[in-house]
């Protein structure tokens, strides 16, 4: 097989790129997923106001701004050695509740669902939330975008100004939250709740009772052990705003429980010469390359991680369907990529049962949102769950509080070799000696990839609007064979 | 006529924030009643959130085609998006898309959709000016904008 060298300054005009190389008998010998990358952030910060950065860094990305706004947030807390009063983190907790469920909702709806809904390799014109609506009904799409804008409604009030919130600060949040403002939050989580159930059994009759799909999901295609890594409360249930990070290898057993300030301890970055994007590893195991199993230093984030490596949901509904997707699974820790998709709703129906929770609790209403700082900044560290798992922010100032330096590990960033993974394994399946590569059969392996929701935040804003991506198969000579562009024609 | 004009892009990223310009121009500029003017880094769904209840939208993107000229402007309408809705993107649907959706579920969406997209160069480094082709564009989308609010 002719070994070809993927040029990296090569610019990927605004998509991503699956490069599949097929060796002499018509298999896949590698598959490679290449992100183009945003340049200069650090460069950008140094020298601004640390606590301006809640207020800059969720302009990275237009779809997940109010995880980084939380992460950014409780970095900015560490860097100037303040602990909030605990209504500001209830508060904190309430508005990133609201923001899981706005966006697991979108993805699910308009993004996973119609693989499922319409089939795989359903026609792309379909493919895709009108489609959906088509084949489910107006109403189902009305009661989509009706709880989608109540959670975002939510996050609007909390955190001062659509999409980009302004409410965080060192020490606490800008407001407190009125009776008013409460009693209409508390409506809106009721019906967020039934609407977790809703689709939950939305889940269970379209796509477990399909044995077509049920096989998917079961199968060998979209199947790799890995390493997982969560954010877990003092009762190892799942929890998004705050706790500790947990660990569990590939059968389940914790590996290390860690406090966010300690990442650097427990992960460090890989490179490779063909892509900017890093790759996250646990340095106890070490990196072994793009393999996964117990003696790979690789880990995955995001829903089926968090539901693996918890020990439960911290609420009943939530609860219930967690134990029984493990049921339907065989167990855990699960290692069905496509059960991301089960895991999201699950979550969905997490968040909103604590949403609606904090709305109820009796101090949500307190006035007391803010400490101040009084001590001199230097360094911290701000973890949260993204909807697409572990976010890592990581700010050191000088004495008057200006960035000096600026990390972030981002959620899909701590997923990259496990997607690197999961698509050559899809394609490698799908893809055999000779076999005509249709494009039903790219879409399933771009399948392995958005079960990921992957935030690719480049290019979110210019025409045609998301970051699309392109897959193309060389033969052993290098040869182009095949390509899929799913986003112009 | 309830009149909007979203500039839409991102602002610290370059080339990206070239609707956010231009909106902000436009403020400054004019005062008319049943004119909104906002500046927005929503996609796909939200979008439509922002763009029920008015009669006319107007839109101001940053765009990149292939063999494109930095700073040209194009006036598309919303049937020019349709080549385009075919994205099976990783997240979040289209504006074609989201306006379809709109249409398909009875949403108040405007007659009127013009889109005024901007040729660009750079939407992948961090900065808030624009590259100097793009920012001599701005003008003059500010005063095709002003057309289009004056022609009614």
């Amino acid at each position: 097989m002719k070994r070809i060298v993927i040029d990296p300054f090569t610019r990927l005009e605004g998509h991503g790129r699956i490069d599949i190389f097929l060796d002499d008998a018509g298999d896949v010998a590698n598959a490679y997923l290449r992100i183009p990358e945003l340049r200069g952030f650090e460069k950008f910060c140094e020298g601004r106001p640390v606590e301006e950065l809640p207020r800059i860094t969720p302009r990275i990305c237009g779809v997940c701004p109010s995880a980084h706004h939380m992460a950014s947030t409780k970095a900015v807390d560490a860097v100037f050695h303040v602990d909030p009063p605990p209504v500001a983190k209830k508060v904190r907790e309430l508005y990133y509740c609201a923001h899981m469920c706005h966006s697991h909702i979108a993805h699910f709806y308009a993004l996973a669902a119609p693989d499922f809904v319409l089939g795989p390799t359903s026609d792309p014109a379909q493919r895709n939330i009108l489609g959906l609506i088509a084949k489910v009904g107006v109403d189902i799409g009305l009661e989509v975008i009706k709880n989608r804008a109540n959670a975002q409604h939510i996050q609007e009030v909390i955190g001062g100004k659509a999409t980009h919130s302004v409410c965080g600060l060192p020490g606490g949040v800008s407001k407190a939250i009125t009776e008013e403002e409460r009693a209409d939050f508390e409506d809106k989580a009721k019906t967020m709740v039934e609407f977790g159930k809703f689709s939950l059994k939305l889940f269970s009759d379209v796509v477990l009772s399909n044995k077509e799909y049920a096989d998917l999901i079961l199968g060998d295609i979209y199947y790799m052990t890995s390493y997982y890594m969560g954010m877990v409360d003092a009762n190892n249930k799942v929890n998004f705003y705050d706790g500790d990070i947990r660990v569990v290898d590939p059968e389940g057993k914790e590996v290390v429980k860690f406090k966010p300030a300690d990442y650097l301890d427990i992960i460090a970055e890989h490179t490779e010469p063909w892509t900017y994007l890093k790759f996250p590893f646990l340095k106890k195991i070490g990196w072994k390359g793009l393999v996964d199993g117990m003696d790979s230093g690789v880990y995955r984030v995001a829903p089926l991680a968090r539901l693996n490596v918890a020990d439960g949901m911290a609420t009943p509904l939530a609860q219930a369907e967690y134990e029984k997707m493990y049921s339907t699974l065989g167990g855990k820790p699960a290692h069905h990529t496509l059960a991301n998709h089960w895991a999201r709703l699950i979550e969905l129906q997490y968040a909103a049962e604590r949403l609606l929770e904090l709305c109820q609790d009796k101090e949500i209403t307190d006035p007391n949102v803010r400490t101040l700082p009084t001590a001199t900044p230097t360094e911290g560290v701000g973890v949260v769950e993204a909807p697409r798992g572990t976010l890592f922010h990581h700010y050191q100032t000088d004495a008057n509080g200006m960035v000096e330096k600026v990390n972030l590990i981002v959620a899909t960033g701590n997923n990259n070799a496990a997607m690197c993974i999961s698509i050559k394994k899809a394609a490698q399946g799908l893809i055999k000696a000779g076999k005509v590569v249709t494009e039903g059969i790219l879409n399933m392996i771009e399948m392995a990839y958005r079960a990921y929701d992957p935030c690719m935040a480049c290019a979110t804003h210019s025409l045609p609007g998301q970051m699309p991506l392109e897959v193309v198969i060389y033969d052993k000579e290098g040869k182009e064979l095949d390509r899929l562009s799913q986003y112009i024609t | 006529m309830r009149t909007l004009v979203l500039g839409l892009g991102n602002p610290i990223l370059s080339d990206d924030s070239v609707g956010f310009r231009v909106v902000q121009e436009l403020r400054a500029r004019l005062d008319k009643p049943d004119l909104t003017l906002v500046e927005s880094s929503a996609s796909g769904l939200s979008l439509l959130d922002l763009i029920t209840g008015y009669d006319k939208l107007v839109i101001i993107d940053a765009i990149k085609t292939e063999g494109g000229e930095a700073g040209k402007i194009y006036r598309l309408g919303a049937e020019n998006l349709g080549a385009i809705r075919h994205s099976a993107s990783p997240h979040d649907i289209n504006l074609a898309t989201a306006l379809e959706l709109g249409r398909k579920l009875g949403v108040a969406l405007p007659r009127q959709i013009i889109i005024l997209a901007i040729e660009v160069i750079d939407v992948t480094t961090f900065s808030e000016k624009c590259t100097p082709e793009v920012e001599r564009a701005i003008p003059l989308a500010v005063s095709m904008v002003a057309e289009e609010l004056d022609s009614g």
